[in-house]
């Protein structure tokens, strides 16, 4: 007999039962859809979540230097430092293999207090915050934009400024106009000091905020003058580098040696691998509940078989008598089975996705109401879910088959004919 | 080795079944030879051993001693396999309940043997429309078992019988089911195809009627045989 033959006879036998077939391959279809909705939701919240990190950037590596004891005592003494991020350092890293970029980065302390001013014009003076420019992206924020010109300055001597800020200090022309405009920093030190800085506006940013950015030096020079020391950046170097490695790997092995440096570093993959324990154990569970449908469903199928094969008993005791073997009649009931299996299989699985697609569109209105800016399948079947759902069904049939077709192939054809 | 005579030969042959505490002997030492090309009628009481004997000769049962020969096989210690093969490949069953399978058309009925031998399906199609043919029904190849009378459902089984071209056809009560003239129209055919195509046809039945249309009678009781008949038949007669 071939497969083919096999395959047909299976075919109409169970279409000889439409009704009980498809019942009972309803319990495939119930656990396979259960499994396929919660396997897909956690995969794809998963994704959305790895999206998020991605967009971060996980071949980003920040580095900090670490301070050998805080001060807790004062603002205006400068922290010593165990490591420092010199512009030696810097370049160092930038000869590295495998590394696309290395960019210094100078946090100047909100405490230290700094007005913007237009020259000439005191009257606008509004304080600001310098913008350290880490890089890095808070996922559950939309991403600043530059508005006009560049949303960080590439020269010294080059200022960006927020639209807020501007807007504040009387600068309400179109953007695009302001390009050029001359601005000025005013410190103060509370012993009553003053200097000012003056920059030239290179970009309007769309932050929400207060906020300047300025180029690591020119940073630098604001740090030096409010400590008074003139040689801050070879004494404490920078206060972070971001480095951006050409994949995942480098980064790895990057934040490995330059921990054993000494340096502190942050790496957001540590906090993706325990996310993803997290997600393993939550599809584990969801997987569970899908398996106990799938056991029940087994159990369905194989008293649909057993019964089937009660009814036609004579009929395999004819066949045997004309030369069916045993593995022929085994075979048979278990393709049938199997064939109940992956029917269940196809249908839970295109149920499943037709279920995620809906509830997908509700999570995005739902999303969209809240202003939450990410955007994504929750609901995601990755081919080897596919796989697993279509391959599962038909498995469940099988084994659910395996005694039933045994059963079958062991019946005596004398005694098979002679039953009623 | 059997003698080039004859296709069955069974000696000594005993078959003994456990019923709870009781062994029934069904077969008391059967000695018989058929030879090819020849209808024999198997009859008796019901229990006189006529349906065990057909079963044993066509490879359904085994004997518990002696010897069956079909041919050049001997089915007593055959292995299973070659019991199967023996049955797919070399005899026809015809049943007292037709046995067809009810999803199949009959044209796939007939061809069921060849579909087990693994043949190709347009060979078979082609099979068993020529058979159909041959048993008169060659306009209904593609009716259900459901569609058709008893006495055509009896010759779709016997065109079934007759798929694997085999040596021997055995035939369990196959008028037991049909009214008296379709039962004749069946014997009748048998008839032909014993003759026509040398096939050796070995019917079991209670009805002497029936029986009278073969060319030997064996009469068993209590699982042996009693006598042989051999029936001379006119030209016209056969006619």
């Amino acid at each position: 007999m071939t497969f083919g033959d096999i395959l047909r006879t299976a075919w109409s036998n169970l279409t000889r039962r439409k009704v009980r077939t498809s019942l009972t391959s309803l319990g495939v279809t119930v656990g396979i859809f259960t499994i396929v909705v919660m396997l897909s939701l956690g995969v794809g919240v998963q994704r959305v979540i790895q999206q998020q990190f991605d967009a971060i950037g996980l071949e980003n590596v920040v580095v900090q230097p670490r301070d050998a004891e805080r001060n807790p005592y004062t603002r205006y003494v400068r922290p010593e430092r165990e490591v420092v991020i010199s512009p030696a350092k810097i370049a160092e890293w930038q000869q590295m293999d495998d590394i696309v970029s290395v960019t210094p980065i100078v946090d100047v302390n909100e405490s230290i207090s700094k007005r913007l001013v237009l020259p000439g014009d005191a009257a606008a003076t509004i304080a600001v915050g310098v913008d350290p420019g880490i890089g890095i992206n808070n996922p559950f924020e939309t991403p600043p934009t530059a508005l006009a010109g560049v949303l960080r300055p590439t020269k010294d001597g080059e200022i960006v400024i927020s639209q807020r800020a501007l807007r504040r200090l009387g600068l309400t022309a179109e953007v695009n106009n302001l390009i050029g405009q001359k601005v000025q920093l005013i410190m103060e030190t509370p012993r009553g000091e003053s200097q000012s800085f003056d920059y030239t506006l290179v970009g309007v940013s769309s932050v929400d905020n207060n906020l300047v950015a300025l180029t690591p030096n020119d940073s630098i020079a604001l740090k030096a003058w409010w400590f008074n020391e003139p040689d801050l950046l070879d004494k404490e170097g920078y206060d972070y580098a971001l480095i951006r490695a050409k994949d995942l790997n480098v980064a790895r092995q990057l934040t490995t040696q330059l921990r054993a440096e000494r340096f502190r570093v942050q790496s957001v993959e540590t906090v993706l691998e325990l996310a993803s324990k997290i997600f393993l154990v939550i599809n584990i569970m969801l997987g569970s509940v899908g398996g106990l449908a799938l056991f029940v469903a087994t159990i369905g199928i194989m008293n649909t078989m057993i019964m089937a094969i009660y009814e036609r008993t004579r009929e395999i005791g004819t066949l045997k008598a004309i030369g069916a073997s045993r593995s022929n009649i085994r075979t048979l009931f278990m393709t049938e089975a199997g064939l109940i299996g992956l029917f269940g299989g196809i249908v839970g699985l295109l149920g499943g996705w037709g279920v995620g697609r809906i509830l997908n569109r509700v999570a995005l209105a739902y999303l969209e109401r809240e202003e939450v800016p990410i955007r994504g399948d929750f609901f995601y079947i990755p081919p080897w879910l596919i796989g697993l759902a279509i391959g599962f069904g038909l498995v469940v049939g099988i084994v659910a088959g395996l005694y039933p077709a045994a059963r079958a192939a062991r019946l005596d054809p004398i005694k098979a004919l002679r039953h009623e | 080795m059997g003698q080039s005579t004859s296709l069955i030969r069974t000696t000594k042959l005993q078959r003994t079944y456990q019923m709870g505490k009781n062994t029934v002997q069904a077969l008391a030492g059967v000695d018989l030879e058929i030879e090819r090309g020849t209808f024999v009628a198997l009859v008796g009481p019901s229990g006189s051993g006529k349906s065990t004997l057909l079963n044993v000769i066509g490879g359904l049962d085994r004997p518990s001693s002696g010897e069956v020969w079909v041919s050049d096989l001997e089915l007593g210690q055959a292995p299973d396999k070659k019991l199967v093969s023996f049955r797919r490949d070399r005899v026809g069953f015809i049943f007292q309940s037709f046995n067809l399978l009810p999803t199949n058309q009959a044209w796939e009925n007939v061809a069921l043997p060849l579909m087990l031998a693994g043949r190709s399906r347009s060979e078979r199609r082609k099979r068993a429309e020529n058979l159909l043919e041959q048993v008169g029904l060659g306009d209904r190849a593609d009716h259900r078992p459901a569609e058709l009378s008893g006495g055509q459902q009896q010759r779709v089984a016997i065109a079934r019988a007759l798929a694997n071209d085999p040596v021997l056809i055995l035939a369990d009560e196959p008028t037991g089911n049909l009214d008296s003239r379709t039962g004749r129209d069946v014997l009748l055919l048998l008839q032909r195809l014993v003759r026509e195509q040398n096939v050796t046809l070995l019917m079991v039945t209670h009805d002497m009627n029936a029986a009278s249309y073969a060319d030997r009678i064996v009469h068993m009781r209590d699982g042996k045989i009693e006598q042989i008949e051999t029936i001379e038949r006119t030209a016209e007669a056969v006619a």
